[in-house]
């Protein structure tokens, strides 16, 4: 029988690791992918908060003699037909994607809580009545459903978020319903119910706790796809306008046409939504293992 | 300037050359033209529509009383022909305007084409027919249109209010064919019924609209096709992608932007392709009713802060020129040469001067680059408009006027526009017919609804119909640059570019003359063939 | 089990009543309609003819009425004209959907043809270098953004072939429209292949996990066998259920593929009828559209209680 080294056995898995840092150096051991995922996502906010200081130009600033101008020494990702600097309008546009992102996750995140929370709680008619939503909400393919909300709504990035921030509602409300509804007849929520606590602090302090994993994977999820369907809507016209620097918006009709002769306006916006796209779901993949280790990828 | 003076010599050469011994050239009948359209046409009934959509494939479905040589590029008063009048003339006093009309001429279902479809067409124009015209676009250029008359079935007669030599003008164009009186203009909407030497066979929303050839055409001869198709493709990338990989005979009309058109000359060389100024122009509407631009300083200085030559170089790439309200020459008959338009106010060459003059206004109103002017740029939600409308911005910082820009849905913008709800608009302007009395009559005149700003002086009126009136042309030409210098001084719609685009066809495709001065009037097809 | 049918039955029309008067609402809070739409080809609005025009059109009528006229023409079958055509909406959407149908199927097709057996491998050989590769182009196949790579490819159509794989004519015969529809069709089918692949490698591996597939390992199966027959027959439930939800959701795809390819399909048409306002169009379009998803779930519901004996009916 070989020999069994227990020492490399028990940090294999993870038992002799304490404090944050370490943990972050295991779980980058354990998921090779997710840590580039997470470096990516790093890359992808940092350039969104610091936009400003990291843009090499102003993003909004039109330039009749660097129309069209190849990436080269001046601008390293070329220039538009504006003559703006695109590798500056890629920078910005991190902010625009992850603004939309987070803020559809925010929005669509708290509706969804509150409804999954006060149906798994209330039951009854309300309970009937929002299963009904969200059975509508999940009848129509979320860029059909996005597409008709932004046409209603108009174009403007407030409402692009809220168009974006609606086919996650159902996802949120389903999970945190199912997960009331069973956490509720636990013993320990019984016993703060029992100790006098008010439903709502119960629900709070207890149940939203124990919903945090699978929530979690449901957002990193959402994070990609906000920011897919935001540049969907835009190619379409419908997504955040001019002069935004939107990477979906960078992509659109207008700039398509110059697809060959200046094929640089197509490629590196297209390459940072893959890139933050792949790098959100690498991450996320590696989330949802950390987390909910029963649905390994 | 390359392009154009090319374009204009050819057409004119072509002219000179041929006259009409043109036709003696060996044309080979037969085949279909198959064009890419850029998006559906909004319904077949040219007198209802304001857009290219239309025109364009539709043209071919009729005749007009009189139009402009299809084979000359520039058009004028002298390159107007007859089409389905033989004759006419002026009465002594020039206010009737008599038509002699073409006998034994059917309609495409077959019924005769009489002097009562003259009067029929154009009373419905004027709103005093029975049947109505859903929309009614150009309803402003027969102001002066009193009544029409008719003597028999082969005579009509147009009364005007004044004399309006170049009334005849607004005849000739794409957009004033003759319907037949018995087809209600709901039919003509979906299934127009013609003279013209193409008969209308189907469209199709998002693919395809198909005409053949009108067997009974009373040119002899015509058309040499037989029949022209449409394909409908809206994106402008993919479209101009499927002419170089040789989908198409021909692009749509003035479709081909000068940066496409560079793509187009080095992937497919052989293709022929003509560059001209559309006589469609960029400018700005602003509301003269409201703060901030109610202020006639502020819409000064922001006339001052437009760099016209940067948005010819972003938007053309160097080739749109700038000019007034009439589109300069040497493709316009009217506009303002170099030397004049100089020296209207904001035109000056030296663009820092005119930016720190206006600066200096808006530094006396007590702006500042702490304090900014905020207002609001609306535009239409179209990439065209979306482009120039941010070049806009940006100049206008130069000047302590931070704009934001307001993109305005195609389902709001006319509506809005009418509600006076904007600041300034970014706008696009088509001229049909190259003539003040279209120009000024449909875009500057009072209670014209294409007026959009509502810019209604009575001097300005009394200009309009005095330039209409003079049938010495050189005189007019003076007259309409005076008028026109004021109109730019009086931020009316500022102007900034006239803009060019292209149209581009297979070595094979013959026959077709691109227009410098208008892109409504060059589409009958009767003379296009195909060398194959 | 036949109580449980009815109840999801009854309960899908419910769903579809309410889709009904959600998108009829949001049709009528977008600004303009085709009124607005039609003038704008004119250059101007007239506030009394375009008065005349949403009279004609019924568009005068207080909102409940003129629900209540569309959910009467439905149970008639009249789904009334285009506003855009003034043609039935029957005559418009028919010739549509095959064109639709025919590249979801194939799209469908590509992503179970490719998704399923790399899905096997990837799981099969976990955490070797074949299974990170394949992840890694499962996961780019869901971030690369669906008209980016549709234009990509037509752009490399038109410098590499010198033609391009856009729909122009109708085609002459099935054979010529599937291999028109194959390119586009294969743009869409890379998402959902991605996500398949990404279901039945974690779907297997679960199962793969589980008791009785170490009791065949240990009575002697083949680690082939065991994969492919025990394991793979387990995982397909899972995996039915998210072919049947893509198959749905592939609509989302084609709207924007359809848009780039020039395909006279629903989608596109759909975004057309959008902006037209053609809220005669769009309606029923809509209304489809959920119908189809809603039976594409209930099937997948359904196939669900009949494959795994587990489910209880009760709810």
């Amino acid at each position: 029988m070989a020999e069994i080294d227990h020492q490399a056995e028990l940090s294999r898995a993870g038992a002799n690791v304490s404090g944050h840092w370490s943990r972050l150096v295991f779980y980058m051991r354990q998921h090779p992918l997710g840590a580039i995922g997470a470096a990516i996502v790093v890359v992808f906010v940092l350039s969104a908060l610091f936009a400003d200081a990291l843009a090499p130009r102003d993003p909004l600033h039109t330039s009749a003699p660097d129309s069209l101008k190849e990436p080269g020494a001046a601008f390293l990702m070329g220039a538009d037909m504006m003559g703006r600097d695109v590798l500056s309008r890629i920078i910005h546009g991190a902010r625009i994607s992850l603004t939309v992102g987070v803020a559809s996750i925010l929005l669509g995140g708290v509706i969804g809580i509150v409804i999954g929370l006060m149906s798994g709680y209330l039951l009854g008619w309300f309970d009937l009545l929002m299963q009904r939503l969200i059975d509508i909400m999940q009848a129509l393919p979320l860029l059909v459903l996005a597409l008709v909300m932004a046409a209603s709504l108009g174009p403007s990035l407030e409402n692009t978020i809220i168009a974006i921030s609606i086919p996650l509602v159902p996802n949120v409300a389903r999970v945190v319903r199912s997960s009331t509804l069973s956490l509720r007849e636990m013993p320990f929520v019984e016993a703060a119910r029992a100790a006098g606590m008010s439903e709502l602090r119960v629900a709070v302090r207890h149940v939203l706790p124990n919903t945090l994993a699978p929530l979690i994977v449901l957002f990193t999820a959402q994070l990609g796809s906000a920011i897919l369907v935001e540049a969907s809507l835009s190619f379409l016209g419908l997504g955040v306008p001019e002069p935004h620097p939107s990477w979906g918006r960078m992509l659109s009709e207008s700039a398509a046409e110059y697809v060959r002769v200046a094929p640089w306006l197509v490629i590196f916006p297209g390459i940072a939504i893959s890139l933050a796209v792949f790098g959100t779901n690498l991450f996320g993949d590696a989330v949802r293992d950390i987390l909910d280790p029963r649905q390994r990828s | 300037m390359g392009y154009l003076t090319r374009a204009a010599a050819l057409g004119l050469g072509v002219a000179m050359l041929a006259g009409y011994a043109g036709t003696a050239l060996a044309q080979k009948d037969g085949g279909v033209l198959k064009f890419y359209h850029r998006g559906t046409p909004p319904s077949g009934s040219i007198h209802e529509e304001a857009t290219n959509s239309t025109v364009s494939p539709y043209m071919g479905v009729f005749n007009n009383l009189v139009m402009y040589r299809q084979d000359v590029a520039k058009n004028s008063l002298d390159t107007i022909v007859p089409d389905l009048a033989e004759s006419w003339s002026w009465n002594g006093d020039g206010t009737e305007l008599t038509f002699k009309l073409r006998q034994g001429v059917e309609w495409h279902d077959g019924k005769p084409f009489t002097s009562a479809d003259v009067k029929c067409t154009w009373e419905l124009v004027l709103g005093k027919s029975k049947a109505k015209l859903r929309k009614n676009p150009r309803k402003a250029w027969y102001k002066n249109l009193e009544e029409i008359t008719t003597n028999g079935d082969h005579e009509a007669t147009f009364h005007l209010k004044r004399r309006q030599p170049a009334f005849i003008a607004l005849l000739a164009s794409g957009y004033s064919p003759v319907y037949p009186c018995h087809v209600p203009p709901k039919k003509m909407r979906t299934n127009p019924i013609g003279t013209g030497p193409f008969k209308f066979v189907s469209l199709k929303q998002n693919e395809h609209v198909k005409f053949t050839k009108n067997d009974n055409y009373w040119k002899e001869g015509k058309p040499h096709l037989d029949g022209h198709e449409w394909t409908i493709i809206k994106s402008r990338a993919t479209r101009v992608l499927a002419f170089i990989a040789g989908e198409f005979d021909m692009t749509f009309n003035v479709d081909v932007t000068v940066p496409l058109l560079k793509d187009v000359r080095s992937q497919a060389p052989h293709a022929v392709c003509e560059l001209v100024t559309t006589n469609v122009s960029y400018n700005l509407i602003v509301n003269q009713d409201n703060p901030p631009f109610d202020n006639a300083d502020i819409r000064k200085a922001m006339v001052f802060a437009i760099d016209r030559q940067a948005f010819i170089d972003i938007l053309a790439d160097g080739e749109a020129v700038a000019g007034g309200a009439m589109m300069p020459p040497p493709s316009g008959v009217w506009g303002m040469p170099p030397e004049v338009l100089e020296k209207v106010a904001g035109y000056g060459p030296d663009i820092e001067a005119n930016r720190a003059e206006g600066r200096k206004i808006m530094e006396g109103l007590g702006y500042g680059p702490d304090k900014p002017l905020e207002v609001k740029v609306s535009t239409r939600n179209i990439a065209v408009y979306r482009d120039a409308a941010v070049i806009l911005i940006d100049h206008l910082k130069h000047i302590h006027i931070a704009a934001e820009l307001d993109t305005v849905e195609t389902s709001n913008w006319h509506a809005k526009v009418a509600r006076k709800d904007y600041m300034v608009g970014l706008n696009l302007t088509g001229s049909g017919v190259d003539d003040p009395d279209s120009n000024f009559y449909e875009n500057y005149s009072c209670g014209s609804q294409r007026n959009y700003t509502g810019y209604c002086k009575e001097e300005m009126e009394a200009l309009f119909e005095k330039q209409s009136m003079m049938t010495d042309q050189e005189e007019r030409r003076k007259l309409v640059w005076e008028i026109d210098k004021k109109l730019q001084e009086d931020a009316a719609r500022p102007m900034i570019m006239h803009s060019k685009g292209a149209n581009c066809w297979q070595p094979y495709v013959k026959g077709f003359v691109t227009h410098v001065n208008s892109l409504y009037n060059n589409w009958r097809l009767e003379d296009v063939w195909l060398d194959k | 089990m036949s109580a449980y049918i009815v109840k999801r039955f009854l309960l899908m029309i419910l769903t579809l009543i309410g889709m009904s008067i959600i998108i009829f609402v949001l049709l009528r809070l977008m600004p303009g309609n085709i009124a607005d739409i039609m003038f704008d080809s004119a250059g101007f609005v007239d506030p009394e003819e375009k008065a005349n025009i949403e009279r004609e059109l019924g568009l005068d009528q207080p909102i409940p009425v003129q629900y209540y006229e569309w959910i009467r023409g439905l149970i008639v079958w009249d789904l009334g004209f285009s506003y855009v055509s003034e043609m039935p909406v029957v005559d418009e959407l028919q010739p549509r959907i095959p064109i639709t149908a025919k590249l979801a199927a194939l799209s469908l097709f590509f992503s179970v043809l490719f998704g399923l057996p790399l899905g096997v491998i990837s799981a099969v050989r976990q955490n070797s270098a074949m299974d990170y590769i394949l992840r890694c182009i499962s996961l780019s196949g869901l971030s690369l953004p669906s008209f980016w790579l549709a234009l990509l490819i037509l752009m490399a159509f038109v410098q590499y072939a010198g033609t391009i794989p856009i729909y122009t004519d109708p085609p002459d015969n099935l054979w010529d429209e599937l291999l028109l529809y194959s390119i586009p069709a294969a743009a869409v089918g890379f998402r959902s292949s991605a996500l398949i692949m990404r279901l039945t490698r974690s779907s297997m591996l679960e199962v793969m996990r589980q008791d009785y597939i170490r009791t065949a390992r240990s009575k002697g199966a083949t680690d082939n066998s065991v994969n492919y027959h025990h394991a793979l027959k387990n995982a397909v439930l899972p995996v039915t259920t998210i072919i049947g939800i893509e198959a749905a959701f592939l609509i989302g795809g084609l709207i924007i593929t359809e848009t780039v390819f020039n395909i006279p399909g629903v989608a596109h048409f759909l975004v057309e009828a959008i902006l037209m306002r053609d809220y005669p169009i769009v309606q029923n379009l809509v209304m489809l559209i959920a119908l189809v998803t809603v039976l594409i779930n209930f099937l997948v519901d359904m196939l669900y209680a009949v494959l795994d004996p587990r489910i209880k009916y009760a709810d």
